[in-house]
């Protein structure tokens, strides 16, 4: 859209940290070489979260989505802020309950795919139901 | 031009985010201890459901309309204010132009913008906080911060008709909304000052607007009256504050969940407030040298359930200035001690920390002794671990251990937004 590039965003992402925030092996002596190679630490918060007041948690409850390696109390990391394009795992709004499916938008058509044979998916009947993409799914957290 | 962005019945559209069965249905949010209607969806308001009421007053209407009832969840408020604001914030691209005005409002300087643009912008702010965040607000643009507190009171009056946003940019559309907006309702001015303009045949803000600024401070207390004579004609008087102005105040107040006659009980509840207190104190980096405490029995007879007694409260100046919850919790307990009479029923406390100054021992002082600086690595600890960790998973003894004295909140959501365990579920 025109308008986003036209007031787009300076910050893109979540990091919030400084120079300070560096580690520095601190030695006295020799050690000091290795200080020309310190970096940050990885930062989960700053790979997974890529737009933080968008982002939210969300837990599974059922087995929809183990064909996608979803599964049943798995943590799904959704974000309000991605486009719902075809393909999409998404969580979705269909008469007052939330869904995680694979969205499949065909022309004017819209189905929610279950990745599990024990169910069927859903064709949305866009007329007569209430319907709304609530986010995208971006990552899952899966306990071993 | 300056613009203010307002959520709409901002507790109830958290509640909603989560809970898709509810779009477009009848919800309320009831306040501390479930006591009043403090947020109503439009659809409650159209059953007749009184805002600021008690909670028993429109039962009837609840109960027969089936309507949603929450306790207030502070918890996830926060949280989605805080993701209100952040877009804003990110919208803007520059923190200074946003200014949070309070849980669910924030004034938007929009000098930047051309003027043909401020319709399409408005309306890409309005899409943007909705899709990322869930929550819906109404937007209003004008070219003071008081003008637009009244564009914003049109849209929100039937938001079919503006879409949520109005925008007066033209000298037509300005007048036209200083005309339809009673001074009652206008910004900054207050109950007291309504009375008096209206007596005096001062009814519209058109009419307002075209006094002169030497009557204005005269009869409207002085600097503040010609500022709003000055906002209502179009010339910015109010700037954009500056966001985290700290506190010079720090108060922590809650009602009982049940009435309480025990000492030992208040003393914990007011210790618990203390540290509560103590930790907002920190964390804006003061210390204070005043503690003040408050009591409120609850009166004599059953019937007057509803109705506070008159408060009791007292106050002690420290010998120095201090940021220590142990330090807090002495003189507090001791206050309490003073205050409580045997035999009463009490329903509500409170404390209340001021004569904030710099809390020097954060830089460490030479003349100071070093256990000074100990004590706040002590409190620097219990903060990180209560911060991380939640539910003041340390705590002073004082503050008791049980704490069945704590507020009723029956009818909370899950924290979905800030707790691990609650998180909301999809299937």
């Amino acid at each position: 859209m025109e308008l986003e590039q036209f007031f787009g965003m300076k910050d893109k992402g979540t990091k919030r940290f400084t120079q300070w925030d560096v580690p520095t092996a601190n030695a006295t002596g020799f050690g000091a070489a290795a200080d020309d190679y310190m970096e940050r630490g990885i930062d989960l918060n700053e790979q997974l979260v890529r737009n933080k007041p968008a982002t939210f948690f969300m837990r599974v409850s059922g087995d929809a989505m183990i064909g996608a390696g979803i599964f049943n109390g798995d943590v799904v990391i959704v974000d309000r802020s991605v486009k719902a394009a075809n393909g999409k795992v998404v969580i979705a709004t269909l008469n007052g309950e939330m869904l995680i499916r694979r969205l499949e938008k065909a022309f004017n058509k819209i189905r929610l795919v279950p990745e599990t044979s024990r169910l069927s998916p859903i064709d949305v009947d866009l007329s007569g139901s209430e319907f709304s993409i609530w986010g995208v799914v971006t990552y899952v957290i899966h306990s071993l | 031009m300056k613009a203010i962005v307002d959520c709409n019945s901002f507790y109830c559209s958290c509640e909603r985010v989560f809970r898709p069965d509810l779009w477009n249905k009848p919800v309320v949010v009831l306040s501390n201890n479930d006591g009043c209607i403090i947020s109503r969806s439009d659809e409650a308001s159209k059953l007749g459901v009184g805002m600021a009421v008690p909670y028993f007053q429109s039962r009837h209407i609840i109960e027969k309309n089936a309507v949603s009832v929450f306790s207030s969840n502070y918890h996830l408020y926060g949280d989605m204010s805080w993701r209100v604001m952040e877009t804003l914030r990110m919208l803007m691209g520059d923190r200074e132009k946003v200014e949070v005005y309070s849980v669910d409002e924030a004034f938007l300087d929009l000098d930047d913008i051309p003027a043909s643009q401020l319709s399409n912008y408005a309306q890409f702010i309005k899409n943007t906080v909705e899709q990322w965040t869930g929550i819906s607000v109404s937007i209003g643009v004008a070219p003071t911060k008081t003008l637009a507190k009244m564009a914003n009171r049109i849209a929100k009056k039937d938001k079919k008709a503006s879409g949520c946003i109005t925008i007066l940019a033209t000298d037509e559309t300005l007048h036209a909304a200083l005309r339809q907006t009673r001074v009652d309702d206008l910004w900054g001015v207050g109950r007291a000052y309504a009375v008096k303009l209206i007596n005096w045949g001062i009814t519209s803000a058109w009419e307002l607007s075209h006094m002169t600024e030497e009557w204005a401070h005269t009869n409207m207390g002085g600097v503040v009256g010609v500022r709003l004579i000055r906002e209502l004609r179009g010339q910015s008087a109010i700037v954009m504050e500056e966001e985290l102005v700290d506190k010079r105040m720090i108060a922590t107040t809650r009602m009982f969940g049940r009435p309480v006659t025990a000492v030992h009980e208040l003393k914990e509840a007011v210790a618990t407030y203390i540290s509560r207190a103590a930790e907002k104190l920190r964390r804006q980096q003061s210390a204070a040298g005043v503690v003040s405490v408050f009591i409120v029995p609850k009166e004599g007879n059953h019937e007057a359930n509803f109705r506070h007694g008159p408060g009791v409260s007292r106050y002690t100046t420290l010998p120095r200035p201090t940021a220590l919850t142990q330090e807090l919790i002495k003189p507090a307990v001791q206050l309490v001690e003073q205050l409580y009479e045997n035999g009463r029923t009490y329903k509500k406390a409170g404390v209340m920390l001021s004569g904030l100054v710099p809390d020097d021992s954060i830089q460490g002082n030479l003349f100071v002794p070093y256990t000074a600086n100990q004590n706040r690595f002590l409190m620097d600890t219990i903060d990180n671990i209560n911060f991380s960790m939640r539910d003041d998973s340390v705590k002073f003894g004082a503050a008791g251990m049980k704490k069945d004295w704590k507020m009723r909140q029956e009818l909370r959501s899950g924290r979905h937004s800030t707790r691990w365990g609650e998180l909301k579920e999809v299937k």
